[in-house]
């Protein structure tokens, strides 16, 4: 591609939080080192973190958090609408994240744990990624989302091109960075079948995977629960592990 | 050939000797319960009696990340990177390490040699060590010895005080001849260690067995209990594969090719543009690995592709052993063709003594 001449409009982009602690968003904001050239590709039209300006179309929409109401559900039909690039925000939005944990107990349960006496004020869903709702286009995985994956969707879509997928699990990472294994000090840890991206930061610094980032592609969760069962643990107490951020495939999942 | 007597205590004052001929890089204790290569600052740190580590040499050869080069998007130009080779003493290296070693040097100089990788190996000096084998190493059943020299400038050969130091090349005898602590070689009658591990058939047989395997069962039983981490391949000191992937910086002017190491039992390994993926299925990404190191290239070499460290069974979580893999395809192997082609017999005897 000719980068010689800078494009006369730049693309516009947005982002947008649901269910969520806002913590990619901030993350985001971390980003300041870089936010001067990212400025240089793209307007931000909508980021109610930092700015509270609105727009009609945007070229791409960022999304953060997972869908939980049904009145995110009607909002996130509607950027869909005017989105030409929808991407998700770190695990709420790409898998539900540790909201989908309510989806464990009856609805209603939850809903009068968390609203009381006013719980008829607040209607409520099973937490779910965006992509149960719309058609996401990318993803980008991490609790917060990871900055260099980000980096690397907005550089790949701003040059018009397709963002390579990851899909391989931590185990990579921690093999490239010639760990010890965490089962060698006789611990359990998920990332065999969590999605990599993080540079297997956690077993880095000695700390198990906890499986932030969700599952592989086709994750072999039978033969995780073997794993971990062989390794010490209850079969009951494996699958909590498993479930922590990975309870929104649970219906079909474990069952 | 030369030999000599290194006493136990003598062996920090060797390594800093061998630190006057070039970096000196050894097996050093990595986190609680491992080990690694490194490179040698302090000589008290290097162990000399250890199972495995986590990574071979071959790290050194053929690096976990790589920058290939840097580009221009503005002028489209490019610029390789430079690949440093400075003098390096490896010290303690098993012998199916150094094997692996012989064996990608076959790979990367056949047809296109691999500049990046043979720079690397030039200026190095090899320095082997015995070791006691222990659950997973089965060596001996690809053929390598524990006491196999191939590859070595020098040999150290534990007994119960030291080392017997086999000086096997020029290069050995150049970087021993001015330590004055190395004493005459005693009178040790030669040991032979024993491998607990074996693989059953001798390995010459084992393309055969794996020829009539295609099909086995044996595939999908493992694939059950398998989670396509890739760590038996990324531990291996004979896979070579890597990947290739080309990064832009955040101006979107200048950027980088990249290379990282890959392996047949990831998922998208196969997938090639277009969506195809040419081993989607778990159970032949496990039959590729073992075909890669029993059959394919062994059709052409005569050698096995396996040099027998059991990194890929020791760090596997979910405890796949390659040797149980192979074994059960052979005894398959024996039930299926050898019992059938020698039935006639059978039958004979049973009818002969009706
Ligand atoms: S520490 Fe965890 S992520 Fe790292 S290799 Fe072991 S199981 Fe895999
Ligand atoms: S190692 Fe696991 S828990 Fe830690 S950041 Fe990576 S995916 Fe998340
Ligand atoms: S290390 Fe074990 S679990 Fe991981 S891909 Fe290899 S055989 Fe499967
Ligand atoms: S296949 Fe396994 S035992 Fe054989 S060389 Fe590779 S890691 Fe070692």
């Amino acid at each position: 591609m000719s980068t010689q001449t800078a494009p006369k409009t730049k693309p516009q982009i947005a982002f947008f939080d649901f269910t969520s602690c806002e913590g990619c968003q901030l993350n985001k904001l971390n980003l300041e080192n870089h936010l001067l050239e990212i400025l240089e590709h793209v307007d931000i039209v909508e980021f109610r973190e930092a700015m509270d300006d609105k727009a009609d179309a945007y070229d791409i929409a960022f999304i953060e958090g997972s869908i939980s109401t049904p009145s995110c559900v009607e909002r996130i039909h509607d950027i869909r609408r005017r989105a030409k690039i929808l991407v998700a925000l770190g695990s709420c939005a790409v898998t539900g994240g540790i909201n989908a944990m309510k989806n464990l107990q009856p609805i209603e349960d939850v809903r009068e744990t968390v609203y009381g006496k006013d719980k008829y004020l607040f209607p409520t869903l099973p937490a779910m990624p965006v992509s149960a709702i719309v058609k996401v286009d990318y993803e980008i995985h991490g609790c917060p989302m990871s900055i260099p994956e980000f980096l690397v969707v907005f550089k790949a879509l701003v040059m018009g091109k397709q963002p390579i997928k990851p899909d391989s699990p931590v185990c990579v990472e921690c093999k490239l960075r010639e760990n010890e294994c965490l089962y060698d000090r006789g611990m359990v840890c998920l990332g065999p079948i969590t999605l990599s991206g993080c540079d297997a930061i956690c077993p880095s610094f000695g700390q198990f995977c906890t499986g932030c980032r969700g599952l592989v592609p086709d994750a072999n969760k039978n033969a995780m629960l073997d794993i971990l069962t062989d390794h010490g643990l209850s079969l009951q107490e494996a699958e909590k592990r498993l479930l922590l951020f990975n309870s929104y495939k649970q219906p079909d999942t474990f069952k | 050939m030369n030999k000599h007597n290194l006493l136990l205590q003598n062996i920090p004052d060797f390594v800093a000797h061998l630190q006057t001929y070039g970096e000196v890089h050894a097996p050093c204790q990595k986190g609680e319960n491992s080990f690694s290569f490194e490179q040698v600052t302090d000589p008290s740190r290097v162990v000399l009696d250890y199972a495995r580590t986590l990574q071979s040499i071959r790290k050194y050869f053929l690096p976990p990340t790589e920058r290939l080069l840097n580009f221009s998007l503005t002028d489209n130009t490019f610029t390789k990177v430079a690949i440093e080779n400075n003098h390096r003493i490896f010290l303690g290296v098993h012998s199916y390490d150094m094997k692996a070693v012989l064996k990608l040097d076959f790979n990367f100089s056949h047809r296109t040699p691999e500049i990046n990788y043979l720079k690397r190996r030039e200026n190095c000096t090899f320095i082997g060590v015995s070791y006691e084998p222990d659950d997973y190493h089965f060596s001996r059943s690809v053929g390598i010895t524990v006491e196999n020299t191939e590859g070595f400038d020098l040999f150290l050969d534990r007994h119960e005080n030291g080392y017997t130091v086999q000086v096997l090349t020029e290069r050995g005898t150049e970087i021993t001849k001015d330590f004055t602590a190395l004493g005459e070689a005693l009178e040790i009658p030669e040991i032979s260690r024993q491998f607990k591990n074996k693989i059953k058939f001798n390995y010459n047989r084992l393309p055969e067995v794996m020829e009539q395997s295609w099909n086995s069962p044996v595939w999908e039983e493992v694939a059950q209990r398998c989670v396509g981490c890739g760590t038996c391949n990324l531990v291996c000191p004979t896979c070579y594969c890597f990947n290739m992937v080309d990064n832009v910086d955040l101006k979107l002017t200048d950027g980088s090719r990249d290379r990282h190491w890959d392996g047949c039992l990831l998922s998208s390994f196969a997938a090639v543009a277009g969506g195809e993926n040419f081993r989607e299925k778990l159970a032949s990404r496990q039959r590729h690995r073992i075909y890669r190191k029993f059959k394919y290239i062994t059709d052409k070499t005569g050698d096995p592709w396996c040099v027998g460290c059991g990194r890929c069974t020791a760090y596997c979580t979910a405890g796949i052993s390659i040797v149980e893999i192979v074994n059960r395809l052979s005894d398959e192997f024996e039930q299926t063709h050898l019992r059938k082609s020698s039935a006639p017999v059978g039958q004979k005897i049973q009818g002969v003594s009706l």
